[in-house]
């Protein structure tokens, strides 16, 4: 059982890897999130 | 055999459940902080943490941590790994009154808040995969050995006489010095002007301090393991060092830059928390007033040189606690007495100096293998996956760019 828990886990890792990552092709839409600033006081 | 005392198990599982609420809090706290593009990101560092380390502390974390020593005190053996022999029977050497079970789980939310401190340094421009892996070495390589030094009756640190009665050095500097390391690795964000951003929800911000103070109860007074007068010393310090440092915070700020700022009011709360928490259950409420007072003062001095050294630990996680950490274990020494907590010792104004020497060594050693240990971790990680996101995902906001989400529609 414990072998099978570090299994899946370790499953996970290696599907974090090679998940999708769309920060690296970003090229978007950065005028309609510009930062809007809060008051200072 | 050790049996199971009912309110002791009681008051410990219920402070599990209010520091587990603390990384939620935590997660509002930054999020107010930072720029609304970024708002969800922030949040979901946090939370993604609590499932993560959830997950990693029952497998090897725990064991690594508060297993049997390997030998040397400087980590544990998998004796414990996916809590095999971890039971609802009481442990022969930790909480003796409550079931093992739950003061695993009551160490399992010290783990979590920690890796989740830490994202306040890299917030608006680090790359979601880069973090999970980050997150996953960080807790294992420098996490659970600092907490296995200091916490378990094996650790090097414990051996020595230090004392560090819920995490001012496991927790805190461990983590505000990660955060400096980060910081300085990631860069500063682009198109900063100056080393800091106007917040973008200061209630929200209020609201996960607010949360963060409740939940310290738990983190404090919790960490007596029994309901007892102990646990109520580390209720009122707690509260106490917390009132103190948030007036004093507010205070210095209104004559620094003139009015008195909320947002100090929130930020003075937590560094009183974090330097308190070393000392909850060794020093009288007295000490913790002077404690509050002390490090109100040191941490708003430390977050203003961050702001010139144009170092860009973009919510002052050092500042608050890195600076906030080391002043409250130092204090414990100073302060520290067993009129408090017979278990513990006395301090330097109970007659015995060493004990600070002994709390400057814990902060030396766990802040040096904090540092070296991160940057390793960075670099590594920095080989396989970019630590930060590009430009123009950075440009507009980690929220769309890493998570496909807004928080607000425009």
């Amino acid at each position: 059982m414990v072998i099978a828990a570090l299994i899946c886990f370790a499953a996970l890792l290696v599907a974090w890897m090679f998940a999708p990552d769309e920060g690296s092709a970003f090229e978007g839409t950065a005028t309609v999130f510009e930062p809007e600033l809060a008051p200072a006081t | 055999m050790p049996e199971i005392n009912a309110g002791d198990t009681a008051w410990v599982l219920t402070s599990t459940a209010l520091v587990m609420l603390m990384t939620p809090g935590l997660a509002l706290f930054y999020g107010g902080l930072v720029r609304r593009k970024n708002v969800l990101s922030t949040i979901m560092h946090s939370f993604f943490i609590l499932g993560l380390v959830s997950v990693t502390w029952v497998l090897w974390g725990y064991t690594l941590a508060f297993g049997p020593d390997t030998g040397m005190g400087l980590i544990g053996g998998f004796d414990w790994l996916a809590l095999e022999g971890v039971t609802g029977e009481p442990s022969d050497v930790y909480a003796t009154t409550v079931p093992h079970l739950a003061f695993m789980a009551f160490q399992m939310m010290f783990a979590i808040i920690t890796p989740a401190l830490i994202t306040g340094a890299f917030a608006e421009r680090k790359r979601f995969k880069a973090f999970v892996l980050f997150a996953v070495a960080w807790s294992t390589l420098v996490y659970a050995p600092i907490a296995h030094w200091v916490w378990s009756p094996d650790g090097w640190l414990f051996n020595l006489g230090v004392l560090d009665f819920a995490g001012g050095t496991v927790v805190h500097l461990s983590s505000g010095v990660a955060a400096l390391v980060a910081a300085l690795f990631i860069g500063r964000r682009t198109g900063l002007i100056e080393a800091a951003t106007e917040p973008h929800d200061v209630p929200m911000t209020v609201l996960g301090a607010g949360l963060l103070w409740f939940g310290w109860f738990g983190f404090n007074a919790g960490s007596a393991l029994g309901a007892n007068g102990l646990a109520a010393t580390a209720f009122v310090t707690t509260n106490t060092a917390a009132a103190m440092a948030a007036i004093t915070w507010v205070t210095i700020s209104w004559l620094h830059k003139g009015t008195p700022s909320v947002l100090g009011a929130a930020i003075g709360a937590v560094a009183g928390l974090v330097a308190i928490t070393p000392a909850a259950g060794y020093v009288t409420p007295a000490a913790a007033i002077l404690i509050g007072l002390g490090v109100g003062v040191v941490c708003y001095g430390a977050a203003q040189l961050r702001l010139r050294a144009r170092v860009d630990d973009a919510l002052d996680v050092f500042a608050v606690h890195g600076v906030g950490g080391a002043f409250g274990a130092v204090a414990t020494g100073v302060f520290a007495t067993v009129a408090v907590n017979a278990g513990g010792v006395n301090g330097l104004l109970a007659g015995n100096g060493g004990q600070v020497l002994t709390q400057l060594l814990a902060v030396g050693a766990v802040g040096a293998y904090s540092a070296v240990v991160t940057a390793g971790i960075l670099f590594v990680i920095n080989l396989v996956v970019a630590i930060r996101v590009p430009a123009p995902a950075e440009e507009a906001g980690l929220d769309l760019a890493q998570h496909g989400e807004i928080a607000y529609q425009p």
